[in-house]
């Protein structure tokens, strides 16, 4: 009822200010499911118009959802018929460019969830199933489901993905990227303002991630450059460019990617390996019949 | 309760529980329903479970498991991690497992008092489906 109730409140604002900004009402606001806010300990005023500065990115973001509406899984992706009353994220696939024949054994090995060539996760090994590190930017397309969070201070902006609780840091007091630095889930990034574009340079990636859930591989050689823009108080842009070459023939250049401001505050959503491996023990593996139900 | 009402519920189970690789590890296109009793219900990102128990025409108990998506988007939809305790008696409807394995994707429940879950038919985000400007 209060989630109706605030709906008939923020709908007037919320279309004034964007058409899609409304589709996130209900994150988070129930309260009832593991480590989501209950509604009293939301902060107040979340449905407040927010401050628009082209330089802050300050705010809560998560792609729109609603019919119609394509929603992104990889830095560009299409929808594709396998199946009918498929998901969205079964029924899209990502178009990279050319894998070198590295990239291409890579993409070989990953039994994937997701997509055309998705096989049940009882018998893949795509990362997601076990709560290993997604790794980013395979983070950034939980925002379909789960929103993120830019926090912005005098030498980082953090941005905090809902999914696994994650914090990136992006450095913005000026430093350079690291030679040759050891890989991590997430890589290391620094940031930089060119006009009204925050401009991410990001490196030093732990290979073992997938850059989607189709199962598109990258090395530790991969470099990401980011170009978000807050073209206005509700609207957050991006467009990225992947570069790889011991995976990728050429840049991989993404589809601009539409974020909106989520009245909503991140809530923890831990992935926890043991939960779920008792999930798969239970379920997930006994449906295709690897252990005994 | 009509049987318009459980088309639509049947309808609008699908989204609810779609989540990755359910669309090729259960036939999409068949359902079963089945009487059991609850022995365990685990409430968990990202996935939550209801095992229970179905005694087939042999009298044979088989140990039945229903795959559902995570607690945000139940939780908009009605379940709670409080929702089922072992030994509750329900009617259970899901798409089978295309290995023949005794686990199915839910669809929908009937709970011995009546209620039916899930009551509204919502994204995996939480978003309702059935909320004007959706």
């Amino acid at each position: 009822m209060r989630n109706r109730f605030m709906f008939s409140i923020v709908v007037p604002v919320a279309l004034v200010a964007c058409s899609c900004a409304a589709f996130a009402q209900t994150y988070g606001t129930k309260g009832y499911s593991p480590g989501a806010w209950k509604p009293d300990e939301l902060p107040k005023g979340l449905s407040n118009p927010a401050h628009f500065d082209p330089h802050n990115l300050s705010g809560v973001w998560s792609m729109p959802t609603k019919p119609g509406y394509f929603e992104r899984h990889s830095l560009n992706d299409k929808p594709i018929k396998i199946a009918p009353n498929v998901p969205p994220q079964m029924g899209s696939d990502a178009y990279p460019p050319p894998m070198t024949p590295w990239g291409k054994a890579k993409f070989d090995a990953a039994k994937v969830s997701y997509g055309p060539r998705a096989v049940p996760p009882g018998e893949g090994n795509d990362p997601v199933s076990s709560c290993e590190p997604l790794g980013y930017p395979r983070d950034l397309w939980e925002a379909n489901l789960r929103p993120f969070e830019f926090v912005q201070t005098p030498d980082r902006v953090l941005q905090h993905m809902q999914y696994h609780d994650l914090w990136r840091t992006i450095w913005t007091d000026g430093r350079q990227l690291p030679k040759n630095p050891d890989p991590g889930w997430n890589g290391y990034s620094v940031g930089r303002w060119e006009g009204d574009t925050f401009v991410v340079e990001s490196e030093g990636y732990d290979d073992r991630t997938w850059i989607d859930h189709f199962g598109n591989p990258h090395s530790d050689q991969m470099h990401l450059v980011e170009r978000y823009k807050r073209v206005n108080a509700e609207t957050l842009e991006l467009d990225m460019t992947l570069t790889d070459p011991k995976t990728y023939t050429a840049p991989w250049v993404g589809d601009k990617i539409t974020f909106v401001r989520a009245k909503v505050a991140i809530f923890e959503e831990i992935c926890s390996p043991s939960e779920e491996g008792h999930f798969n023990d239970t379920i997930r593996d006994p449906a295709v019949g690897k252990s005994k139900p | 309760m009509s049987l318009a009402l459980v088309v639509g519920l049947v309808m609008a189970g699908a989204p609810l529980l779609a989540h990755h690789g359910t669309g090729v590890a259960y036939v999409r296109d068949k359902e079963v329903t089945l009487k059991g009793t609850v022995t365990e219900w685990f409430w968990a990102n990202p996935h939550c479970g209801l095992l229970f128990d179905v005694t087939d025409e042999k009298g044979e108990v088989i140990h039945w498991g229903a795959e559902l998506g995570n607690p945000h988007s139940l939780s908009e939809a009605g379940f709670s991690r409080d929702a089922f305790k072992p030994g509750d008696k329900l009617t259970v409807t899901g798409h089978p497992a295309k290995s023949g394995a005794p686990r199915l994707e839910l669809l929908h429940l009937v709970l011995a008092g009546g209620r039916v879950l899930p009551e509204r038919s919502v994204k995996g985000n939480g978003v309702h489906l059935d909320d004007p400007g959706q």
